[in-house]
């Protein structure tokens, strides 16, 4: 069905054209007024992209997202959304919300709902012209198919996934091949996508460890990255050397951080990039058993950056190799304490309540004493399962 | 507590197997702004274009220093592209004992906590792993015992063992200690586990004129993928091998490329998979038949190194293999010719060779044709004198000789059974039974010689 008309079947899709939408003070400007008018910027901030727009994202980097759903849910029942993408990115929200919040049936029941799919043009910017004189192409939200294609995998459906993924990225690639009516900005966005995708894929890839196919897929990777960053090269190969250790290719990795290396004199540096380089380091003292070096690189990464979480996490780990188990437990818990919003996350848990299990013979209270705090402390998306209590 | 007259213990062992941490890995959610905030295709509008980059620029995570960033932004925003590969480098430690194979370390944290509120003293610890066949001693305090453990403290020791036995292994730990209580008291903690077979490999051995072939398949039976690190086949003495690999095609778009995947890694699948490797070996000596030893026939063995996650090594090796078993014939028959053209009842004349392949003078011989005691219908039968009588032969040297027969049935055929026998020492020379091969015109023993049989 092709009239915008279609949508009013669903209670959270766009309405039909209002002829007098009580939206944004200002009419859509026309790239004419705005070219040479500096002072009338259509998007000086969030709120301009869809209503309320910086109290979401807001709420989304603090980690609230019950808060979210209960916003989502008043913008709807109060009918504050105007224009058909609003509720597109207040959709995306909730499912972003659902799925943090490990509600997947919810979340999958809610995506079902949606009348058309993602390829309709009920959910094209020129089936609106009144909204968006001049703009054309499609108003989704990249992350509703990524949703779309992720979601099944939760509930058991790996292969579902899988599939989805693959139709995904030939999905981006169609979209690549037909650039021609795209601006230079789209189409790097849209390369941005094809490897967010790949990225995905390879995540579960390498869930299953089936390493045979994450290297072919990095290979790619590799090969797609002439022009990107030495960050962005040096992160990518870094991932490579992780998969090799992984499954025990320990002569591949050193090569591939030997790889890395040579980036690093090429590009400017910075402490992220030292400290990835560091941390390498420190992933090959381990796999040949030489925890004191391991545990003098991660001092060093930790000097650079107190928020360190995986250089804090893999030190502790060697202090523990190193039969230090309670300096290895006191690295994670002032690590916890001191900034909790870098390091406080689901592994860093599991390791310590694994230590509180070997080191207590009654490790119940102090895992409920680790529990309270976390409550206290952590987001709403946070698994408090990891502490195993 | 069983409310016997055993006063509770202070101390308590714990124990954590060690083997190698794994890499975290978990799709996460976490997004670029664009792919959000904005539709996917608004970016095509001049006035979005203009705009939104800086916008949006300023959510990302890279913008904010992590210092004084107090959000969780980190759970929600990409900060490199490859953050979606879920594979930030963060370590776990082993969650569980899991399997543990024959040919892998044994490694394992001990901790003897005192839970007690009293002080423990003179402690003396060992450790050992019991097997079905001995018990090896790990670790023994008694020549210098743990002065004390204080209440709630603990005393920490790391293990390790190379496993050599299947089938059931004990970790005993035992404590000998003095607490607030007037005698001393020993604690005996047991942690049992099991040693089961991580390969099985299947040989088979081919000859092909010179040179012996090798088959190897290795069969992985753990629950984990294998990176097979080294598969090296030592060969006997006199012996030499090579690894026979199939090309390997690389379609490297550039030097960084190639470098890195010179070499796919073998990886054998978990729970059955099978990898196969062909080793192509000669005898380095210079040896005729005569050198050949009579029994079995030692080609070497496979020594194996594979590893898990981190580089985990487990390390074998095989038995020794064996080629196929050699026996010295001291007489060698061959056909040297046959005809090409056979017609059906018409007499046709095999020329063979008989060789003495002994140092001695073999013979006289008798050869005849004998007759099989099945219900078939002969192939052939012999035509004129049913036995022939060949003299001696000197050692090492070969008389030539015919035997005449008449086709019986039609087509392709097998002669079987010509016999010889000497008549000094009278001993059958039998051809090995199990050989059915013959190739004809080539030398090889002769029980069975194939022939073709046209009508007329």
């Amino acid at each position: 069905m092709d009239a915008p008309n279609a949508l009013e079947h669903h209670p959270h899709a766009p309405p039909p054209t209002d002829p007098d939408p009580p939206g944004p003070p200002s009419p859509p400007p026309t790239a004419a007024a705005t070219a040479t008018d500096p002072l009338n910027n259509p998007y000086a901030s969030l709120n301009d992209l869809s209503h309320e727009l910086s109290s979401l994202q807001e709420l989304a980097t603090r980690g609230s997202w019950r808060s979210i759903l209960d916003k989502v849910a008043r913008a709807r029942t109060n009918h504050l959304l105007t224009k058909p993408h609003e509720h597109l990115t207040y959709l995306s929200f909730h499912l972003i919300a659902l799925t943090k919040l490990r509600r997947f049936a919810d979340a999958v029941a809610e995506l079902d709902s949606l009348d058309s799919d993602l390829d309709s043009s009920n959910y094209h910017y020129q089936s609106y012209p009144h909204h968006y004189p001049n703009i054309t192409g499609s108003m989704v939200p990249f992350v509703l198919r990524w949703l779309h294609a992720e979601l099944p995998a939760k509930l058991g459906n790996r292969q579902e996934t899988l599939d989805r993924f693959y139709t995904l990225l030939h999905f981006v690639r169609s979209k690549l091949s037909d650039s021609s009516n795209l601006s230079h900005f789209c189409v790097e966005l849209w390369k941005k996508r094809e490897v967010f995708v790949i990225n995905t894929i390879i995540s579960h890839h390498l869930s299953h460890k089936e390493f045979v196919i994450c290297l072919a897929l990095i290979k790619d990777l590799i090969g797609k990255s002439e022009g990107s960053s030495s960050e962005d090269k040096a992160a990518l190969l870094s991932k490579l050397g992780y998969v090799q250790m992984q499954f025990g290719d320990l002569e591949g990795a050193k090569a591939t951080f030997s790889a890395i290396e040579g980036l690093v004199s090429e590009g400017k540096g910075g402490v992220e990039m030292e400290n990835l380089v560091s941390r390498n380091k420190a992933l090959l003292y381990i796999v040949g058993r030489d925890y004191v070096s391991a545990v003098r690189e991660y001092d060093v990464c930790i000097e650079r950056d107190g928020g360190d979480a995986v250089a804090i996490n893999n030190k502790a780990l060697c202090l523990m190799y190193l039969r230090d188990l309670s300096d290895s437990i006191k690295v994670l818990e002032n690590a916890l304490e001191r900034v909790p919003t870098a390091t406080l996350n689901e592994t860093i848990v599991v390791n310590l309540c694994s230590m509180y299990e070997l080191a207590y013979v009654n490790h119940s209270d102090i895992k409920r004493t680790l529990s309270n705090w976390i409550s206290r402390v952590a987001p709403d998306d946070f698994d408090a399962s990891s502490t195993r209590i | 507590m069983s409310g016997t007259q055993a006063a509770p213990h202070s101390l308590a062992f714990r124990v954590m197997r060690l083997c190698k941490p794994t890499f975290h890995v978990e799709t996460p959610l976490r997004f670029d702004p664009f792919d959000l905030l904005t539709g996917e295709d608004l970016l095509n509008d001049p006035v979005a274009a203009q705009h939104l980059p800086r916008l949006l620029g300023s959510q990302s995570i890279n913008s904010k220093s992590t210092e004084s960033d107090l959000t969780y932004r980190s759970r929600f925003l990409l900060q490199d592209p490859y953050d979606a590969v879920g594979l930030s480098g963060l370590l776990v430690l082993p969650q569980s004992f899991g399997a543990i194979y024959l040919g892998e370390t044994f490694c394992s944290y001990v901790s003897i906590n005192n839970s007690s509120n009293f002080e423990a003293r003179d402690i003396v610890i060992k450790a050992e792993i019991q097997t079905e066949r001995q018990r090896i001693l790990l670790l023994d305090t008694s020549k210098t015992p743990v002065e004390s453990i204080r209440a709630g403290g603990r005393y920490d020791f790391i293990v390790e063992h190379d496993v050599k036995e299947l089938g059931p292994h004990t970790l005993v730990c035992t404590a000998l200690y003095s607490d607030a209580d007037v005698e001393r008291k020993y604690l005996p903690q047991f942690f049992k586990f099991i040693v089961a077979n991580p390969l099985s490999v299947r040989t088979k051995v081919r000859v092909v004129k010179e040179t012996t072939f090798l088959e190897a398949c290795l069969e992985n039976h753990t629950k984990s993928n294998l990176y097979m690190d080294q598969v090296e086949f030592e060969p006997a003495q006199h012996w030499s091998a090579t690894l026979l690999k199939a090309d390997d095609h690389h379609s490297g778009n550039d030097a960084l490329t190639r470098e890195i995947f010179k070499t796919p890694p073998i990886l054998i699948r978990s729970g059955g998979g099978i990898h196969n490797y062909l080793y192509q070996l000669k005898t380095s000596a210079l040896e005729s038949a005569q050198m050949k030893v009579e029994g079995s026939n030692i080609l070497g063995k496979l020594q194996i190194t594979w590893r898990t996650n981190l580089g985990e090594p487990g390390r074998l090796q095989t038995q020794q293999i064996l080629g196929s078993p050699i026996t010295r014939k001291e007489i060698e028959l061959q056909a040297v010719e046959v005809p090409s053209v056979i017609i059906l009842e018409k007499p046709f004349t095999v020329h063979l060779n008989l060789t003495n392949q002994t140092d001695r003078m073999l013979g006289p011989f008798e050869v005849w044709l004998s007759q099989s005691d099945s219900h078939d219908e002969k192939v052939v039968m012999v035509n004129g004198l049913q036995t022939i009588v060949l003299p001696h032969v000197e050692a090492f040297s070969s008389t030539d000789f015919q035997l005449n027969f008449i086709a019986m049935k039609l087509g392709v055929q097998k002669i079987s059974g010509i016999t010889v026998f000497d008549t000094k020492e009278k001993k059958i020379h039998d051809p090995l039974p199990d050989l059915e091969v013959c190739y004809l015109y080539l030398g090889g023993l002769v029980s069975t010689l194939n022939i073709f049989v046209d009508s007329d």
